[in-house]
């Protein structure tokens, strides 16, 4: 039981870097961006050909990679979502499906359907107080927390961060206070592209790189933000480690196949009892 | 000619496919307060957004002084002179007093000392919110709120304020208390152009008055004047 909690948290940290991307980009742009799990798939594949094919170490492969895939979401902005700015969220969230279909072939046709791992060694878990811990979990939650502790102080302590919130709360009151929309908008999704690539290394160091793999992050990232309330990136957190929690004891009791039904499961609770997630407002509508 | 704090000619704004503001045009004297009246809808709230770099104009130019700020953003008329308070969600409700007033330094270069000297300065003219710096500002009344929204507005010194129904939703007293407050920013030399629908207690601080309808303008004069007048009420509905 505390071992499943244990794989749980960690798991839940991981799921956390992309949760609060989505609900960073919900918040300021106020679409869901379903291509969360390709831009996650495609971070990965860059990880993966700087480790493998480039030789470079894994440790390096991963600075890069958090610096390089700032670069796609915000090509994926200027392309795709800036031109559709006025559209409507309907229109943006089906522009976002376009995005990960398009994202997820570029990955299949330069790097084929195999499945591929990062070139790290195999090392034994350690052992403590009867708790068994991968090398990689401890990697993954130390950097994990990390970034969520930067993203808190981003958030809460930077001009960065006010200039976020206000656009998200009120973009006209924000655009009458100075602030320029136009580079919110560019440093949330440098943000959201370093959260994702984070997220992508550390996945892969825990499971095989393949187009598809993307898939299995979306719907707990959609279910972590729509749990913590969309836009509201601690919410994001506090659902990404229930999600994480619920599926390893969902095991328990459920073959592990169905663990995305008891996520859902528990969306749907959290839901009922609160119809704005845990942490999320009611929209205020003038 | 002299050159006035504010010129509009021939303006023209809207939303999708719809125009709001069909060719307007108007200047606003030196320390006038310049007001606009007229029914729910008409357009009012788009003009002043027009004036702020909010809403983009499609037609027509805006002068601020002897400056064109037509194809200035918001923020770049912060920096030539101007100042917008908007209709009622006009302070970030989940940020404090502190936060508010630092956020309208911030982007418009004012940071460190002169930040803080300048937040100083209109603190000094709002006690109310002064001494309360770490409360959330949604958690302030209607009429503190509209305190802090007039303190963010007036930290950047400027020359042209626009105020969007200052007295919105205010209790009968307050309102007086906000309309004190206009006319004393007034009064320490800024030019205002206000849209207000509390006719009644707007009126006597302002000096000269627009009655936009359906957004055209349906009649402009003095306050004076339009307060001889029987016929607001016609003018309102667009018969006079
Ligand atoms: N953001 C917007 N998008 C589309 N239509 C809008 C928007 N804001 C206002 N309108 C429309 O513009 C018209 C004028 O609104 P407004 O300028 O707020 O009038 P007023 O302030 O005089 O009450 C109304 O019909 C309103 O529905
Ligand atoms: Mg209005």
């Amino acid at each position: 039981m505390a071992q499943l909690i244990l794989n749980g948290v960690v798991t839940g940290l991981i799921v956390a870097l992309p949760a609060i991307a989505l609900s960073l980009t919900f918040a300021i742009l106020k679409f869901p961006n379903f291509a969360i799990g390709a831009m996650l798939t495609f971070a990965a594949y860059i990880a993966w050909a700087l480790n493998t094919l480039a030789g470079v170490p894994l440790v390096a492969a991963a600075a890069l990679t958090l610096v390089l895939f700032p670069a796609v979401t915000l090509i994926c902005d200027s392309g795709v979502f800036r031109p559709l700015r006025n559209r409507g969220p309907i229109t943006l969230m089906v522009a976002s499906m376009g995005l990960s279909f398009v994202l997820e072939n570029v990955c299949r046709l330069v790097f084929g359907n195999d499945a591929r791992n990062f070139d790290i060694p195999l090392s034994r878990p350690l052992r403590y107080a009867g708790l068994r811990i991968n090398y990689e979990q401890i990697v993954a939650a130390g950097v994990a927390v990390a970034a969520l502790i930067l993203v808190y102080l981003i958030l809460l302590r930077s001009p960065l961060g006010r200039a976020m919130r206000a656009v998200a709360d009120n973009p006209d009151l924000a655009a009458a206070r100075g602030i320029d929309d136009g580079r919110v908008i560019k440093a949330t999704w440098i943000l959201a592209g370093v959260l994702i690539a984070a997220s992508s290394v550390l996945v892969g160091m825990d499971r095989a790189i393949d187009p598809q793999m993307g898939w299995n992050y979306i719907i707990v990232c959609f279910a972590a933000a729509v749990v913590g309330g969309m836009g509201s990136p601690a919410g994001a957190v506090v659902g990404a480690l229930g999600m994480g929690i619920i599926g390893e004891l969902a095991t328990l009791v459920v073959d592990p196949n169905y663990r995305a039904g008891v996520a859902f499961l528990a969306i749907a609770l959290v839901l009922l009892i609160r119809p704005h997630g845990l942490f999320g407002r009611r929209e205020i509508k003038k | 000619m002299s050159v006035q704090p504010v010129t509009i000619s021939n303006l023209r704004a809207g939303y999708g496919g719809d125009d709001i503001v069909n060719d307007v045009s108007f200047d606003v004297r030196p320390g006038e307060v310049f007001t606009i009246i007229g029914p729910n809808g008409s357009g009012k709230s788009t003009l002043i957004k027009v004036l702020a770099g909010i809403v983009p104009a499609r037609k027509g130019t805006i002068s601020l002084f002897d400056k064109d700020v037509t194809a200035m953003k918001a923020a770049q008329r912060i920096a030539a002179g101007m100042a917008y308070v908007p209709q009622e969600f006009n302070v970030f409700r989940n940020m404090t007093i502190a936060e508010n007033l630092r956020l309208s330094t911030e982007f418009i270069g004012l940071r460190g000392r002169r930040g803080l000297a300048e937040r100083d300065r209109v603190l000094a003219m709002f006690p109310d919110i002064a001494g309360r710096q770490s409360i959330l500002a949604g958690n302030l009344s209607g009429g503190q709120r509209q305190m802090l929204a007039f303190a963010c507005a007036l930290i950047s010194g400027p020359e042209v304020l626009l105020l969007d129904e200052p007295s919105a939703g205010l209790s009968p007293r307050l309102v007086g208390e906000i309309f004190q407050k206009v006319r004393a920013v007034n009064a320490a030399g800024t030019t205002v152009v206000m849209v207000e629908q509390n006719v009644a207690q707007a009126l006597p601080i302002s000096d000269r008055v627009l009655v936009l309808v359906n957004g055209a303008i349906r009649h402009q004069s003095t306050a004076e004047e339009i307060r001889a007048r029987d016929d607001l009420h016609e003018l309102f509905l667009g018969e006079a």
